[in-house]
C-alpha cells in the first residue's frame, strides 16, 4: 500500500485539519480501494482529536502515533 | 514597604500564579477561543463552543455568588463602559484578526509558550496594532462617545433598572439547561490520543475558577491587552518619545479603582510606564507563556518549527495588528468580554460578541482564500 505523507508541523491553525480534509477528499477512491494511506505529521494538539473524528465521519479509519517531536495520524480505508 | 508597594506585589504575584495555571490549562486542553468561533463557520463544529457556554454559565454563578458575599466591591468591574457602536466594530475587526493570527490575545500567548513562531509574530503584531491605535484615538474616542447609548449603564440589569441576581439566574438557568442536555448526550467528551489531554469541559471549569480568583484577588477579571499597548508604546517611545508623550491615548488613565483586599487606590493606563495595569497584566502575560512552556516541556512537545509558508507568517502579523488595534477600539478583547463581561451581563460585551461572530466568519473566508497554501507550497510530501 502506498503511503503519502504531509508534513504540516508548525503551520497556522487550522491548516492541519483543512489539509487533511482536502487530501482525504482528493484521495477518496484510492482510500476506499485501500491502495493508499494518508499520513499527516502535526504538532497541533487539537488536530489529534479532530482529524481522526472527521475521518471517521467520512467513513475512514485512522491511527495516531506519537513520534519523536510530533503526532503522526494515518487515515486509511476501513 | 508601603501599602501601594505591598498591593503591587500582591497583584503581581497573584497574576503570575493565575497566569501559570491558565497557561498550563489552555495548553493541555488546546483551549483556543479563536478556534471555537472560527470552526463554527469553517467546519460547522460547535463542540468547542459548548465548553465556552459551560465556562460562561459557571462564571455567571461564581461572580454573582462572590458579589452577594461582598467579595466584589468594584461591581460592575472597572473598565466596562456603556454600550456603543465601537463595541461592534471592534469585535468585528477582532474576529477577523484572531482567525488570521491563528489565535486570540491569550491563545497567542499559550501557543507562543509552546514554541510557535507564528504566535510570536502575532504577538509582535499585537504590540504594533495596539500602539497604532494612538493615531486614530481622537477620532475613534469621539465616535465611541457619539454612538454610546444607555449612558451611565454598564450591564443589562442596570439598563433594566433591576438588581443583577434575578437576570443572572435566569440566564444561568437557560445556559445550564443546555449544558445539562449536552452532558446527558455525552457531547462534552472529546476522544483524543494526545498526551496529557485535558478535556475542554474540565478546562472550562478551571478557567472559570481562575477568573473568579482574579476578580477577588486582583479586583478585575482576566485581561491582557493593555500590556500589549504598553509594549508597543515602549518600543515607539525609543524612536518617537515626544510623539508618544503627547499622545492622548497614552496620556489617558482609564483605570481607577480601590483594591478590594488592601483598600489602596490604584490607577493605570496604556502609557509605557509602571502602574496598576502593568503590575497586573505583565505577570499574567509572563505566567501564561511560562505555564504553557512548562506544560509543553513536560510532555516533550516544546519545539520551534521552521519552514512555515510565508503567507502564513504574513497572516499572523496582520492578524496580530488587527487584534491589537481592535482591542483598543472595542475596547478590549475577547478574554475580557467573554470571560468577564458576559457573565455579569455587560451590554458592551454582547455587542462585542455580535461583531466577533461575523468577524470570525470573514476571517475564515480570508484564511481559506488567501492564506492556506496551494498543494505545491506545502511541506514535503513523500509517496
Amino acid at each position: 500500500m502506498n503511503t503519502i505523507e504531509f508534513d504540516i508541523r508548525g503551520q497556522i491553525c487550522p491548516s492541519s485539519l483543512l489539509t487533511a480534509l482536502r487530501e482525504i477528499n482528493i484521495h477518496q477512491e484510492a482510500l476506499r480501494d485501500r491502495v493508499v494511506r494518508l499520513r499527516f505529521l502535526t504538532d497541533n494538539r487539537d488536530c489529534v482529536a479532530t482529524i481522526p473524528e472527521s475521518a471517521r465521519t467520512m467513513g475512514y479509519a485512522s491511527e495516531v502515533r506519537r513520534e519523536q517531536d510530533c503526532y503522526a495520524i494515518e487515515v486509511f480505508g476501513d | 514597604m508601603d501599602a501601594l508597594t505591598q498591593t503591587y506585589l500582591l497583584l503581581a504575584v497573584g497574576s503570575l500564579l493565575l497566569g501559570l495555571a491558565a497557561g498550563a490549562v489552555m495548553h493541555r486542553s488546546d483551549y483556543c477561543l479563536a478556534g471555537m468561533f472560527r470552526d463554527l463557520f469553517l467546519f460547522r463544529r460547535v463542540d468547542k463552543l459548548r465548553s465556552l457556554v459551560l465556562l460562561v454559565v459557571v462564571s455567571m454563578l461564581l461572580f454573582e455568588c462572590a458579589r452577594l458575599f461582598g467579595l466584589l466591591p468594584n461591581y460592575p468591574f472597572p473598565l466596562f463602559y456603556a454600550p456603543s457602536a465601537a463595541n461592534v466594530a471592534g469585535g468585528l475587526l477582532f474576529g477577523v484578526g484572531m482567525v488570521l493570527a491563528g489565535g486570540c490575545v491569550v491563545g497567542t500567548l499559550y501557543k507562543m509558550g509552546a514554541g510557535s513562531i507564528l504566535s510570536a509574530i502575532a504577538f509582535a503584531g499585537l504590540a504594533v496594532g495596539s500602539a497604532a491605535y494612538a493615531e486614530i484615538f481622537p477620532f475613534w474616542s469621539a465616535f465611541g462617545k457619539r454612538t454610546t447609548f444607555f449612558a451611565g449603564s454598564v450591564t443589562l440589569p442596570q439598563i433594566l433598572g433591576v438588581a443583577p441576581t434575578v437576570p443572572i439566574l435566569v440566564c444561568a438557568a437557560a445556559g445550564g439547561a443546555l449544558v445539562l442536555r449536552w452532558q446527558r448526550q455525552g457531547k462534552f467528551r472529546r476522544t483524543s490520543a494526545v498526551a496529557g489531554d485535558l478535556q475542554p469541559w474540565r478546562a472550562a471549569l478551571l478557567l472559570a475558577l481562575i477568573g473568579l480568583l482574579s476578580a477577588v484577588i486582583v479586583g478585575l477579571p482576566l485581561g491582557i491587552t493593555s500590556s500589549y499597548a504598553k509594549i508597543g508604546g515602549w518600543i515607539e517611545r525609543l524612536f518617537l518619545p515626544a510623539h508618544v508623550d503627547q499622545s492622548g491615548f497614552f496620556q489617558a488613565v482609564p483605570l481607577h479603582y480601590r483594591h478590594p483586599l488592601t483598600g489602596v487606590d490604584l490607577a493605570g493606563g496604556s502609557a509605557p510606564r509602571f502602574d496598576a495595569l502593568a503590575a497586573i497584566q505583565f505577570p499574567l502575560l509572563v505566567g501564561i507563556v511560562a505555564g504553557s512552556a512548562v506544560s509543553a516541556l513536560l510532555l516533550g512537545e516544546w519545539h520551534v518549527r521552521r519552514g512555515i509558508p510565508a503567507r502564513q507568517l504574513v497572516s499572523a502579523l496582520i492578524g496580530g495588528i488587527f487584534m491589537g488595534l481592535a482591542s483598543r477600539m472595542a475596547p478590549t478583547c475577547n478574554l475580557w468580554h467573554l470571560l468577564g463581561g458576559i457573565p455579569i451581563l455587560a451590554a458592551s460585551s454582547f455587542l462585542f460578541l455580535a461583531g466577533l461572530l461575523p468577524g470570525a466568519w470573514l476571517g475564515g473566508r480570508l484564511l481559506t482564500s488567501f492564506v492556506m497554501p496551494p498543494r505545491a507550497e506545502e511541506g514535503p510530501r513523500r509517496p
